[in-house]
Parts: C-alpha cells; sequence; structure tokens
C-alpha cells in the first residue's frame, strides 16, 4: 500500500580522503545536499557534478575566511546558490518565466491539496526535474532549501533575503504550484 | 493440451497478482513537495568523480594558510 516518505534525510556521505581531515569531514557531511541542489536547480548531472566540484574548491581555498557567524552548510549553500545561478544566468533567455504564467499557476486549485501520489518511483526524479523546470527560480530555490530539515525557516530566509514570514507565504503558493505542475507531468 | 492451458492461464494470473503486488509497493503518497524532495534526495547519489575531481584540485591548490596569531588573538 502507500506508504508515508517520512524519515528522508540528507544522509552523509562515507568520508571521501581529501586534503586535510577537517576538509574530509565537511564534504561528507554537506556533498550529498549540495550535489542535490545543483542538481535539481540546474537540471543537469554532469552541470552539478562541475558545480559540486567548484563550490567544494572554492570552500577549500576559502575555509579560513569563514568566520562562524552561520553554519557551515549554510555558507556552502550560499556559494552554491551563487555558483548556480550564475550558470543559470547565461541560460535565462531560454528560460523565462513570466509572471502571467505565475497567475496561471498560482489560480490553478484542481487537487492540489491532496497527496501527491506516485506509482513508479523509478520516475520519480524525472516527474520532479520536469516539475521544478516549469517552476519559477524562487519557488525550487525555496523547496530545495525548505526541504533540507537541516536548516530553519530563519536561514531559508537569510539565504534567498527574505523575512522568515515572507518564506512561510510563499513556501505555501510553492507547494500548490508544484503540486499542480506535478499532476500534469503524470 | 487443455491441462497445459490452465496451466498457463494460472501462470498469467499469479504474473498479474505479481505486478500488481509490485506496483502497490512502489506507490506513495507524500504530504507535500518538501517530502517529495527529502525522498529524491535520499536517493541520489552523489557521483564519486566529484571527490576524485577535488583530491586532485586541492591538491593543486595550496592549502589555506593558517590563522595569524594576532587574528586569533584579536578574534578576527
Amino acid at each position: 500500500m502507500n506508504e508515508p516518505a517520512a524519515g528522508c534525510e540528507f544522509v552523509a556521505e562515507p568520508p571521501a580522503d581529501l586534503a586535510t581531515p577537517e576538509f574530509s569531514r565537511l564534504y561528507a557531511e554537506n556533498s550529498r545536499a549540495i550535489y542535490y541542489l545543483a542538481l535539481r536547480f540546474l537540471g543537469d548531472p554532469q552541470k552539478a557534478e562541475d558545480a559540486t566540484h567548484d563550490v567544494f574548491l572554492k570552500a577549500f581555498r576559502k575555509l579560513d575566511q569563514f568566520r562562524g557567524e552561520a553554519s557551515l552548510r549554510t555558507w556552502l549553500y550560499r556559494i552554491a546558490i551563487n555558483h548556480c545561478q550564475n550558470l543559470r544566468q547565461g541560460w535565462h533567455d531560454r528560460h523565462v518565466f513570466s509572471n502571467a504564467d505565475d497567475a496561471v499557476w498560482e489560480n490553478t486549485t484542481a487537487g492540489t491539496d491532496s497527496p501527491l501520489r506516485v506509482l513508479e518511483i523509478k520516475e520519480l526524479g524525472q516527474r520532479i526535474q520536469k516539475t521544478l523546470d516549469g517552476l519559477p527560480d524562487e519557488y525550487r530555490l525555496l523547496l530545495l532549501l525548505v526541504a533540507d530539515e537541516e536548516l530553519s525557516y530563519e536561514q531559508v530566509g537569510a539565504l534567498v533575503g527574505q523575512s522568515p514570514d515572507a518564506v512561510r507565504g510563499k513556501l505555501h503558493r510553492a507547494r500548490k504550484t508544484f503540486a499542480a505542475l506535478f499532476k500534469k507531468t503524470a | 493440451m487443455k491441462q497445459q492451458t490452465k496451466l498457463s492461464e494460472e501462470q498469467q494470473q499469479q504474473q498479474r497478482a505479481a505486478e500488481q503486488q509490485t506496483q502497490k509497493q512502489s506507490a506513495r503518497e507524500f504530504a507535500n513537495a518538501e517530502e517529495m524532495l527529502r525522498y529524491d534526495a535520499a536517493h541520489t547519489t552523489v557521483p564519486p568523480g566529484i571527490a576524485q575531481r577535488l583530491r586532485k584540485s586541492t591538491g593543486q591548490t595550496s592549502a589555506p594558510p593558517p590563522r595569524s596569531w594576532w587574528r586569533n588573538l584579536l578574534g578576527r
């Protein structure tokens, strides 16, 4: 029968023997989260692999500048978001999502409050990618960050430049839009 | 001949039942988008090539210099 998907979290990767023990630990604890963000934000496994490498290389070079004001995860996310947004900037013309389109999705009410059901897990990744590709960048990023249980609404807000209340409000609309789009991918 | 046909019908039924069971097992419900993304993330493998490339890149890059004594002293 249908099972709830509880207990799914960003599990640490096995430690990689990298330049320093601290950097190996940083990579082991955060590589899955950063790779997943890059993968679903860029929608291309090869570009996500390159981006994840570049993000961790930047982090390695700037580790001494980390001031400890935010968590390491948040700091890495900030580097990753800047990097991915810069990469996407080049393709912007091909991926324009107008406000008019946004309104169409937000006005879609049919069945968006019901649970999201999938029959074939193997197709899940493709359907998620297709759905995320149809979302405005702001909603895509918000959902990907909120999906990380290690981040609070305050931390997500700081990463996207919004107040925690604004994050909650936008998250509601992002969920609704995601659900409407996801059902169209079946 | 008839027995063979009956047997194959039974086999077909068993196969159909097994397929239905598989489909039921693979069906999942997610309360919202984040839950689905969390599940997807948990089933996403980080390509091992990234760590290999990082090993090379960080070998070529000098390790970050240790904090100077006066930075430690001033907490900057």
